[in-house]
């Protein structure tokens, strides 16, 4: 089975487990701000990614991470998804399950990167302005990234509208390096 | 003649030693004048007649043979010298022929010598004006790498300068403002 389809049934049966327990937007929203910590923390990746760790320990080291931070169900999702040893794919997983969550919902989501946590009314602003500008019905992944060091970066499925310092700081270092 | 007159003379003279008495005892017996003018006769004869002929003849034989080898080695001479002439035309043709050999030999040298130190001085110009080429481009590529190198630490200079200057208020201005400029983008 290609790699593609098991990270795409794994959101399948993710997102059934979620909607039974009437938890869907809670855990979407949870495991994908825990797939963005697993790709920004390169100790937890590798820690959750060694086929040497045995699972119980990788099992531990979720709990200890996430027990208090997450539903019970979402620690026990990323658990069964650590235990079958795919946790490299767990980024790809949340992503899925975040897409077919929002396809439910006849949404597309807005991954949206800042250096600060928005309030609500931003977030609200953000979402009408993005919807407005993609023509599509975004629902808003919000993702604080202090690589993006000011302004946004927001990515509709393959459009991304990157109003960044960091964009254009890398847009005058091509600048200069073009001279 | 006078040796045939002699005897007679002899012969005049006893009759004269006969008149005077005492000369007899010089003068031989007529008779003996008489065999001896014979014998002599005789002699005479047979030389003239066929010794002086024969002779005659040993000697035109030796002069004519003379002349012939005389003339034979005239030829000869002559031959000699013609060849002589022969030689030397030869040897002065084969002097050219090897003078105009060498001389070819030398422009041919000189030719080759012109050639090669041409297509050296070309060879040499090309790898000094590829060694320029690449000095230059081993240049432009040293300068390009620290532009970049001073981009990337003024970049990151920058960005730690602004990270530390963006206060809250700043990045919520941002943000506004990256809602605003959404509005430009609706399609």
């Amino acid at each position: 089975m290609a790699a593609d389809q098991r990270i795409d049934g794994y959101a399948a049966a993710i997102l059934e487990v979620a909607k039974a327990e009437g938890e869907l937007a809670r855990v979407g929203d949870e495991l994908f701000r825990i797939a963005r910590a697993f790709e920004s923390s390169s100790e937890l990746r590798d820690a959750l990614s060694d086929p040497r760790l045995p699972t119980e320990l990788k099992k531990g080291i979720v709990d200890d991470l996430l027990g208090s931070r997450a539903s019970a169900l979402s620690v026990s999702l990323v658990n069964f998804v650590v235990s079958v040893g795919m946790s490299s794919e767990l980024p790809a997983i949340a992503d899925r399950l975040a897409e077919r969550a929002a396809a439910e919902r006849n949404k597309v989501i807005a991954e949206v990167r800042t250096a600060i946590e928005l309030n609500d009314e931003t977030v609200a602003r953000l979402t009408a302005s993005l919807s407005r500008a993609t023509g599509k019905d975004v629902e808003l992944k919000a993702v604080v990234d202090p690589s993006v060091v000011g302004g946004v970066v927001a990515k509709v499925g393959d459009v991304v509208i990157d109003g960044s310092l960091s964009h254009r700081m890398q847009e005058i270092q091509k600048t200069l390096t073009r001279r | 003649m006078i040796q045939f007159l002699a005897p007679l003379v002899i012969l005049a003279g006893e009759a004269v030693v006969e008149e005077s008495g005492g000369i007899d005892l010089l003068l031989p017996d007529t008779s003996e004048l008489i065999a001896g003018f014979i014998a002599f006769s005789i002699i005479f004869v047979f030389v003239w007649k066929w010794v002086l002929p024969a002779a005659d003849q040993a000697l035109a034989a030796r002069q004519e043979a003379i002349t012939g080898k005389l003339t034979q080695a005239e030829g000869a001479k002559q031959e000699a010298e013609s060849l002589l002439n022969d030689y030397k035309e030869q040897l002065a043709r084969a002097k050219g022929e090897a003078n105009e050999i060498v001389d070819d030999a030398r422009q041919m040298a000189d030719a080759l010598r012109t050639d090669l130190v041409g297509k050296a001085e070309a060879e040499a110009e090309s790898i000094r004006g590829k060694a320029r080429e690449d000095a230059a481009a081993e240049k432009e590529r040293a300068a390009g790498q620290i532009r970049d190198e001073v981009a990337s630490l003024s970049l990151e200079l920058a960005q730690k300068v602004v990270a530390g200057s963006v206060d809250e208020s700043a990045q919520r201005t941002l943000v506004d403002r990256y809602i605003d400029d959404l509005g430009s983008l609706e399609t």
